[in-house]
């Protein structure tokens, strides 16, 4: 009987330590970006049907600060998010190649609807269709990493 | 006698314009139409106007803050936390409008649409 309790005890420990969050390796991560680019997120050829001009970079900015910056921070590029590198897979900077290489149809795409696996929600509902786009042409033209300060969150 | 026939004439004119003066403010008086805003709806969600009537668009938040911004038409407000505010307009093209809540208020933001129909 203690035996099949210490086996137990064995497996469960072995199972937290899988849960572990560490960082992905170099191959997990070319295999899931090559994935998601090319295989998973969708919506490719849609193109962004708000103007980009100054008013809806506003607007996108606006939008994104309801509740992007508690991950991605004031300027997209997670300044002063204590946990940014924490999480597994770590919050990219949407200023990032990875990111920026994604189309506009894309964006939108992951906005609604979220990425897995990763911490990254779907919005879809939560914001309406002219924000999401909005955020879209912010992220095309993210300020100055740091030039936003901190999320109020973050400096208190 | 000179004088008071003055006096007379400027009391007819005054008389006939007096009338006149009433109807244009009977005309120009614009309709006012009456919305609640609330977590995450508009009540009532769809309302029709004509084209060239101006109209007032009163605004009610029932809750949290929230805004209404018709894109197309370049029309936004905001209103307070329970709070009201008027949206003053004159439609000047027909057609069906979506506004949508322009502050966030809540998971189902998104989807807090209010549909005007613009009619001849």
């Amino acid at each position: 009987m203690s035996r099949l309790l210490a086996g137990i005890c064995m497996l469960a420990l072995a199972g937290l330590a899988g849960c572990k969050a560490t960082p992905p390796g170099k191959f997990e991560s070319r295999v899931m970006s090559f994935g998601k680019h090319h295989l998973f997120i969708g919506n490719k050829s849609q193109k962004n049907p708000l103007p980009d001009n100054h008013d809806t970079w506003n607007d996108g900015k606006e939008a994104f600060s309801h509740y992007c910056v508690a991950c991605h921070g004031m300027d997209g590029q997670n300044t002063g998010v204590p946990f940014a590198d924490h999480i597994s897979p770590p919050i990219p900077s949407l200023a990032s190649k990875d990111v920026q290489s994604y189309t506009d149809g894309q964006l939108k795409y992951i906005l609604d609807n979220g990425i897995w696996p990763s911490g990254m929600p779907g919005s879809k509902g939560t914001l309406s269709d002219d924000e999401l786009w909005s955020i879209v042409v912010f992220i095309r033209h993210l300020p100055p990493a740091g030039s936003q300060g901190v999320p109020d969150m973050y400096s208190h | 006698m000179k004088m008071k026939y003055i006096l007379v004439s400027v009391l007819m004119f005054g008389a006939a314009l007096l009338p006149l003066k009433s109807n244009v403010g009977a005309q120009e008086s614009p309709r006012r139409i009456e919305i609640t805003a609330k977590q995450f709806q508009f009540e009532p969600s769809e309302i029709t106007v004509k084209k060239g009537e101006p109209v007032v668009l009163v605004i009610k938040s029932a809750d949290v803050a929230h805004g209404l911004r018709f894109r197309e038409l370049n029309l936004n407000v905001k209103v307070d936390k329970g709070g009201t505010a008027e949206l003053p307009f004159t439609p000047d093209k027909t057609g069906d409008f979506v506004g949508h809540c322009s502050v966030f208020c809540g998971s189902g933001h998104g989807g807090m649409t209010l549909t005007m129909h613009v009619v001849n």
